[in-house]
């Protein structure tokens, strides 16, 4: 539906550019600006990009429809950041994207990436331009920490910004739960090679130890292979009482399937990475029955006040939400914070004014307040843990296929 | 608590039944290149293939997911038609691929022809992916669990099944090639086209036979894969391609033992390796062998040197 509305209006436009330039002069006000969004808009991560992608361009049309902008249009300008080689994420096309956005005057911020691979690719592209970018699912610590800002952060002041916690946070809050809620002796670390699995699989480990769960292993799965029954025996055989995975569905999908058959009595658990729709599509139950797994962000969607707005989302997408949508809706909303910042100061519409206004945003998002620190991490920091349960009575709805644990304890 | 000689038998088990999927596939590569030395890079895609349309079949038989599970004749009914329909639509494609991208390009010298399997590759691997949205596929599963417990090594039913159709299609393709009269052909065809050609082979009909029949093993290995991991996605002929390309070079390209001593190997080394050093390293140890093999026995294993034809 916005795709033909869009569409009409980009026709009108030219039509109006074609007959009508001297009345379209006297319009100069309502000039047009971009948000980028860039996703992985196909491969392995589609299908969770897309609700990311509804989420981000539900805020911006109904800031554009609202008139809340003072005379400018705000129009989403969609990047893919997946690629054909790739299967799934790729940095490559990640890097290609942010010159793509820095290039473009009209870009004024933008939401995304999703994965961290793709932000650590983004980062000092969008940092030498000064244009800030807002990720509503990207966890990896490394790119906002000041220690590394001479990778990351070349141009000096802080692009990255996000409506979740990082995984500095996301892996030991699941340590502490392993050790405090399902009192783990001991536990098997395993990643996807990615650098969102690797950071999140050695944050989850050093808190493990701290707690008291012994470390017994840890592995690297090659997510493009088939087999893992090797590894999964080998760590059969090591008696280990739980297993930890830092990774997203390309490797997860087979990971759980013969994680059911060689190890299925094993306490596992992964992160963010495993909360999605593919865990019930392609990896299916019973194999997917019992893992848990975490969102760095509250779990807000069943929250009766956010009702409404799952029934709008719903109507209009004709998808249900998840936690990602409602953090993507809220990165967008800080674009748009930014960017009637600088219209209230007066000061010219750049990417450059609109970053410096999202450093000091402070706005109540759909999950609660949202403001920054220094370096551009979220000022909160809750885990939610969830644990996949099958429910037979909705087979096709993904929603319904995991249940709500509980904030996973902060240390 | 599992002692070291069972998990080492345990890994071995699963070192073979990767080993045989491997050699399956190595098999087609091989049949191909014996003929035409023409490395089949569409090979991989058309194993992918394979297990879509085994998906299909399977679905359209009412078996989806995890849920419907069969016995007796219904189930081998379901298996056979499955495999049989696999194989035909694979062996079509591989005699579509070689009549209408590589016939044209018989007798131009160079990498053109192998180019172009790569070309035909992408296009499927790309056709795939947009169809299915990239997504992994839960692929029906009516053969009941049944595992086999024997001193702590446990072997699944579906490894049987898979040693034993492996099996039974690389003795067939051997004894195929060795004994019948199109096999003959073939080995004529593999050891000087234009002697053959002048001895009244029929040239074309011999190399389409080898892309049926090689493209038909890679489907019933696709429909293999599917039964035996659960699962399918476009992206599954990459590394499995890979694997199995390195198993028939291994084995010595172009033979047909050789593919399927290859293919074992290779499966028991990724196993030990994953066990005894790491999984991330598996790669870099296959392809340190491979590399090794080579530099001692050009020819792979089991492989003589293709005669001088020039």
């Amino acid at each position: 539906m916005s795709i033909s509305r869009r569409s009409a209006s980009k026709f009108l436009a030219g039509f109006a550019a074609i007959s009508l330039t001297p009345i379209r002069s006297a319009f100069a006000a309502g000039e047009t600006y971009s948000i980028g969004i860039t996703l992985p808009l196909t491969g392995a991560d589609a299908e969770a990009a897309r609700l990311i992608l509804n989420g981000a361009t539900l805020a911006i049309s109904e800031a554009n429809d609202s008139g809340e902008l003072k005379g400018i249009t705000l129009k989403p300008m969609i990047l893919n950041n997946a690629s054909a080689t790739a299967g799934q994420y790729d940095p490559a096309q990640a890097a290609t994207n942010a010159r793509k956005l820095v290039a473009d005057g009209k870009v004024l911020a933008n939401v995304g990436p999703e994965m961290s691979g793709s932000g650590k690719a983004m980062a000092p592209i969008l940092s030498m331009g000064n244009l800030a970018t807002i990720t509503p699912s990207s966890t990896a610590p490394v790119i906002t920490d000041p220690s590394a800002a001479g990778e990351f952060d070349p141009g000096g002041k802080p692009i990255y910004f996000r409506t979740v916690t990082t995984d500095a946070y996301q892996g030991p809050n699941m340590a502490n739960f392993y050790a405090e809620t399902l009192k783990v002796p001991s536990v098997y670390l395993l990643d996807d090679s990615g650098a969102y699995g690797v950071g999140l699989a050695d944050a989850f480990g050093k808190q493990a130890a701290i707690k008291g769960i012994k470390v017994i292993g840890r592995d690297r799965l090659d997510p493009k292979a088939a087999d893992y029954s090797a590894t999964l025996t080998k760590i059969a055989s090591t008696g280990a009482a739980s297993l930890y995975y830092g990774g997203t569905m390309q490797a997860g999908v087979k990971l759980v399937k013969q994680a059911y058959q060689i190890i299925p009595k094993l306490i596992k658990g992964g992160g963010d990475g495993i909360l999605s729709p593919e865990m019930v599509t392609a990896a299916g139950f019973p194999a997917a029955e019992g893992w848990y797994c975490t969102n760095a962000s509250p779990h807000v969607i069943d929250d009766p006040k956010l009702a409404e707005w799952v029934a709008l989302y719903t109507k209009t997408y004709g998808v249900q939400p998840d936690d990602y949508a409602v953090t993507a809706y809220d990165a967008a909303l800080v674009a748009i914070a930014g960017i009637k910042a600088v219209q209230k100061t007066g000061k010219k519409l750049t990417a450059a004014n609109v970053r410096d206004a999202i450093q000091t945003v402070k706005i109540i998002g759909l999950q609660g307040p949202i403001s920054f620190d220094s370096h551009g991490d979220l000022s909160s920091r809750i885990v939610s843990v969830f644990q996949f349960h099958e429910d037979k009575s909705a087979p096709t709805d993904f929603l319904k296929q995991y249940r709500y644990i509980g904030v996973a304890p902060q240390t | 608590m599992i002692t070291p000689i069972e998990l080492f038998a345990q890994q071995a088990v699963n070192g073979l039944s990767l080993g045989a999927m491997y050699a399956l596939l190595a098999l087609g590569f091989t049949l191909v290149y014996g003929i035409l030395e023409l490395i089949n890079f569409a090979h991989f895609n058309v194993f992918m293939i394979g297990s879509f349309v085994g998906l299909i079949v399977l679905q359209a038989l009412g078996i989806a997911g995890q849920s419907v599970v069969l016995h007796g004749a219904p189930l081998i009914f379901a298996l056979l038609l499955a495999l049989i329909v696999t194989m035909l639509v694979c062996g079509i494609l591989g005699v579509l691929i070689e009549r209408f991208t590589l016939r044209p390009m018989r007798g131009v010298r160079g990498p053109m022809a192998m180019i172009t399997t790569i070309g035909v590759s992408y296009i499927l691997y790309n056709v795939v992916l947009l169809a299915t949205n990239a997504q992994a596929l839960n692929f029906p599963d009516p053969l009941a669990t049944q595992d086999f417990d024997i001193h702590h090594v446990v072997i699944r039913a579906k490894q049987i099944l898979i040693w034993i159709i492996s099996l039974i299609l690389m003795v067939g393709l051997d004894q195929f090639v060795r004994r019948s009269r199109l096999g003959k052909a073939m080995r004529a065809t593999a050891q000087d086209a234009e002697a053959a050609r002048m001895m009244g082979v029929d040239v074309d009909r011999v190399v389409s036979t080898a892309f049926f029949a090689g493209s038909a093993l890679a489907g019933a290995a696709g429909l293999i894969f599917g039964l035996y991991y659960n699962f399918t996605q476009y992206s599954i002929g990459y590394s499995a391609g890979l694997r199995a390309f390195t198993a028939a070079v291994l084995g010595g390209i172009g033979n047909v033992p050789g593919a399927m001593l290859g293919g074992i190997l290779i499966g028991l080394i990724e196993t030990m390796s994953s066990q005894y050093i790491a999984t991330k390293w598996a790669d870099v140890i296959i392809f340190s062998i491979l590399i090794l093999v080579l530099v001692f026995k050009p020819a792979g294993l089991l492989g003589a040197l293709a005669p001088n034809r020039s």
